[in-house]
C-alpha cells in the first residue's frame, strides 16, 4: 500500500468531501420544506390538490433519482430550466428526498394515537394548533429517526452528481483512480470519508432524538 | 418550448433493447442477491468470529458507501488486474451491494424466529443444520419478504446507475440517440415513464407476495 | 413406585441441574413403566418444567442419568457430531408438546405433522400423507389439513402439535403445561385428546396446572417444590390426603373448594 500517495491525495479528497456535505445539507434543508408542503397538500380539503400531491410523490418515488437528475440537467433547457451542475444537484436532490420525507413525516404523524387528536380538539384546539402543540411533539422522535435514514441516503445519492461533473467525493475518487492507478488506496480513503460523513449524520440524529424524547416516555 | 417525440419513436428498438437489458440485469441481481444474502446471513450468524467478522465488515462497508463508488472501484480497480466485461462488473457490483442489504435483513429476521421453533424442531429429532434448513431459514425468509421486495424495487431503479460504467441499459442505450437528435428531455422522460411502469408492476407484485406470505408467519 | 420386572420406559437417577448458582433440580429419582401416566405438579419455579425438558435433553443435566427404554439419554462422554447423532436419534423416540405449541408457521397443518417422518425416516410422500391424515383425524382436525397454523385457534394448534409429536411413533410423550396458554373454554378439547392417548396406553409425562385432569388421568402423581420431589403417590392419595404440609398448602390454593 502506497502511504505517501494516500497522504498526498487526502487534501483533494477532503475538499471534495466538503462538496458532498454541502450539496447534501442544502438538499436536506430545502427537502424538508418541500416535504412539509407535501404533507399539508396531502391533507388539503380540495380533492384535486390531494391527488396532485399523491401523484407527485408516487412518480418521484417510482422513478430513479439518477434519471431525474439527467432529465433536469440535460433536458431542463428544453423547458427553459438552465441550472449549473451544483444547483441542479441541490434542486433535484431536494425535490427527490422531499417526496420520501413527506411519507416519513406522514407516517410519524399517523403513528400518534388518534385519541390525542380527539382529546385536543375536544379542548377547543384547532387543526393547526393541535398539530403544533399536541401531535408534533409526540411524532418528533420517530420523524427524526426516519429523516436521519433519508439524510444518509441523500449523502450516498449525492455521488451520482459526479455524472454531471460536480467535483464531489465520488468524482474526485474516479479521477484519482484514473490518474494514479492505485484504485485500492483511493477507494479506501474515499470510502472512509463517506463513512465519517454518515457516522456524523447518525450522531446528530441520535443527539436530536435524545432531545426530542427528553420529556416523553417512549 | 415545443416537444418532439418522433426521435424517441425512431429509436424505439434501441430503447426497447435497453429495457430488455434492464429487466435481465434486474432478474439476475435479484436472484444473486437474495440467495447470496441468505447464505451470508446464515454464515454470519452461525460461524466463528474469524469467519463472520470479515463478512460483517463487508456488509457494513457495502451499506455505508455509495453504489457508484463501489462500481468505479470494481470497474477501474479490478479491471486493472483482470480483464472482466463491464456487464459482469455491473451485475456483480449491484449484486454484492444488494446482497449486503438483504443479508442485513435476513440476519434480523433469523434472529426474530423464536427459540421455541428451534426447540420444537430439535425435540422432533432434527439436528442443528436441518433445523436451520427446514425451520429457521424458511420462516426468516417469509418474514423478510416485505423488506426484501422493497430492496428489490429500489435495486431496479439503481440499474440506471450502471450506465456510468457503460452497460447498455435504458439510459446508456439512448445516449447515442440523444447525442444525434439533441432531444434529451424527450428521451429521459420516456425512460422515467418506463421505470415508473416497471415500478408500479413491482409494487403490485409486492402486495400480492405479502398477502400470500402473511398467513405463513 | 409402580412395580414391574420389565425395564422402565423412562428412568431418572439422581438428576441434578444448575442454572448458574441456582440449583433447580436437586437430585431427582423417577421410574416410569411402560404405558403409565405420571403427572408432575408444583408451583412455578419448582423445577417441574426443567425436569421434563431434561428428559428431552433440551436442558443438559449436570449430574445423574436419564434412561429411555434402557438407553442412556444424557451422554456427557459424547462430544460434537457423535453427540448430535445420538441425541437426534433419542429424540425421535420421544414426543414433546410445548406450552406455546411452537407449530411451524410456514408449513400447512399436514406438513407440520409429516415433516419429521418424511425428512428423518425418509417416508414416501404418499405414506406420510396417509399417516398425517390419520393423526389429524385422531385429533379431530382432518378438515384443517391444508390450513396454515395462523388460522387455527389455540386449542386446535395444540391438537396439531400433539399429532406432530405422534408422527414419529414415539415411545413416550412429554407434555410441558400443554393447556396453560389456552383460554379456559379450549382446555377440554386438548384434554380429551390426551385422555384418548391414555386409553391407548401411551406412556406419558405430564407437567400441568390442571389438578382435576391430573387426578383423573394419571397412574402416579408427583408434587415438586424447590427442585425436589416433595411427595409422590397415587393420585387418589396425593390429591385427597396429601401427607406433606407443603402439598396440602399448594393444593388448597389450587383446588380451592374441590379439595
Amino acid at each position: 500500500m502506497d502511504i505517501n500517495l494516500m497522504i498526498d491525495i487526502t487534501p483533494l479528497l477532503v475538499e471534495a468531501a466538503w462538496v458532498t456535505v454541502d450539496i447534501s445539507a442544502r438538499a436536506l434543508f430545502f427537502g424538508f420544506f418541500i416535504a412539509s408542503a407535501l404533507v399539508a397538500l396531502r391533507t388539503s380539503r380540495i380533492p384535486p390538490v390531494r391527488w396532485l400531491a399523491r401523484a407527485y410523490i408516487s412518480v418521484v418515488r417510482g422513478t430513479p433519482y439518477f434519471v431525474q437528475l439527467l432529465l433536469i440537467f440535460y433536458g431542463g433547457p428544453a423547458i427553459g430550466l438552465r441550472l449549473d451542475p451544483f444547483t441542479c444537484g441541490v434542486v433535484v436532490g431536494a425535490f427527490n428526498i422531499g417526496a420520501y420525507m413527506s411519507e416519513a413525516m406522514r407516517g410519524a404523524i399517523e403513528s400518534v394515537d388518534s385519541g390525542q387528536n380527539e382529546a385536543s380538539r375536544s379542548l377547543g384546539f384547532g387543526r393547526l394548533a393541535t398539530l403544533q402543540h399536541i401531535i408534533m411533539p409526540q411524532a418528533a422522535p420517530l420523524m427524526i429517526r426516519s429523516i436521519g435514514v433519508l439524510a444518509i441516503i441523500l449523502v450516498k445519492n449525492s455521488s451520482l452528481v459526479s455524472i454531471i461533473s460536480v467535483v464531489e467525493l465520488t468524482y474526485q475518487a474516479q479521477r484519482l483512480i484514473g490518474s494514479t492507478y492505485k484504485p485500492l488506496e483511493v477507494f479506501m480513503l474515499s470510502a472512509l470519508m463517506y463513512i465519517v460523513i454518515i457516522y456524523a449524520v447518525m450522531g446528530i440524529v441520535e443527539f436530536l432524538y435524545r432531545r426530542a424524547t427528553r420529556y416523553t416516555f417512549l | 418550448m415545443e416537444f418532439d417525440f418522433s426521435p424517441v419513436i425512431d429509436y424505439w428498438p434501441t430503447l426497447l433493447q435497453g429495457v430488455g437489458v434492464t429487466l435481465l440485469i434486474g432478474v439476475a441481481v435479484a436472484v444473486f442477491s437474495v440467495i447470496g444474502g441468505q447464505i451470508v446471513a446464515v454464515i454470519t450468524l452461525y460461524t466463528r468470529k474469524v469467519v463472520n467478522w470479515p463478512l460483517r465488515f463487508f456488509i457494513w462497508l457495502f451499506m455505508t458507501t455509495p453504489l457508484l463508488l463501489q462500481l468505479y472501484f470494481l470497474y477501474f480497480g479490478i479491471g486493472e488486474w483482470i480483464l472482466i466485461p463491464a456487464i459482469v462488473v455491473g451485475v456483480l457490483g449491484l449484486g454484492f451491494h444488494y446482497m449486503a442489504y438483504n443479508a442485513d435483513i435476513f440476519i434480523a429476521t433469523i434472529k426474530s424466529v423464536s427459540s421455541g421453533q428451534y426447540e420444537a424442531s430439535r425435540s422432533l429429532g432434527f439436528g442443528h443444520l436441518r433445523t436451520l434448513l427446514y425451520i429457521i431459514v424458511p420462516q426468516a425468509f417469509y418474514r423478510a419478504l416485505p423488506q426484501l421486495s422493497n430492496n428489490m424495487i429500489i435495486m431496479v431503479k439503481d440499474i440506471s446507475v450502471l450506465s456510468a460504467i457503460g452497460i447498455g441499459e435504458m439510459v446508456y442505450a439512448s445516449q447515442y440517440a440523444i447525442s444525434v437528435t439533441f432531444r434529451p428531455f424527450e428521451f429521459y422522460i420516456t425512460i422515467a415513464a418506463i421505470y415508473y411502469l416497471i415500478n408500479l408492476m413491482m409494487e403490485a407484485g409486492q402486495t400480492w407476495i405479502e398477502r400470500r406470505a402473511a398467513y405463513r408467519s | 413406585m409402580t412395580q414391574t420386572t420389565e425395564t422402565p420406559m423412562v428412568e431418572l437417577k439422581g438428576v441434578k441441574k444448575r442454572f448458574g448458582d441456582l440449583e433447580v433440580l436437586k437430585g431427582i429419582d423417577l421410574s416410569v413403566d411402560r404405558g403409565k401416566i405420571i403427572s408432575i405438579i408444583g408451583p412455578s419455579g419448582s423445577g417441574k418444567s426443567t425436569l421434563l425438558r431434561s428428559v428431552n435433553n433440551l436442558e443438559v443435566i449436570d449430574e445423574g442419568t436419564i434412561l429411555l427404554d434402557g438407553v442412556q439419554v444424557n451422554r456427557p462422554d459424547l462430544k460434537g457430531l457423535a453427540y448430535e447423532k445420538h441425541i437426534n436419534h433419542i429424540r425421535q423416540n420421544m414426543g414433546m408438546v410445548f406450552q406455546h405449541f411452537n407449530l411451524f408457521p410456514h408449513l400447512s397443518t399436514l406438513d407440520n405433522v409429516t415433516l419429521a417422518p418424511r425428512k428423518l425416516k425418509g417416508m414416501k410422500a404418499s405414506d406420510a400423507r396417509a399417516l398425517g391424515m390419520e393423526l389429524l383425524e385422531r385429533v379431530g382436525l382432518a378438515d384443517k389439513a391444508q390450513v396454515y397454523p395462523s388460522a387455527l385457534s389455540g386449542g386446535q394448534k395444540q391438537r396439531v402439535a400433539i399429532a406432530r409429536a405422534l408422527a414419529m411413533r414415539p415411545k413416550v410423550m412429554l407434555f410441558d403445561e400443554a393447556t396453560s396458554a389456552l383460554d379456559p373454554e379450549l382446555v377440554e378439547e386438548v384434554n380429551l385428546v390426551m385422555k384418548g392417548l391414555a386409553e391407548e396406553h401411551m406412556t406419558m409425562l405430564i407437567v400441568t396446572h390442571e389438578m382435576t385432569f391430573a387426578r383423573d388421568v394419571s397412574d402416579w402423581a408427583m408434587f415438586m417444590d424447590g427442585g425436589v420431589v416433595v411427595e409422590a403417590n397415587t393420585p387418589e392419595h396425593l390429591f385427597s390426603h396429601p401427607d406433606q404440609e407443603r402439598t396440602q398448602h399448594f393444593l388448597r390454593k389450587h383446588l380451592g373448594a374441590q379439595a
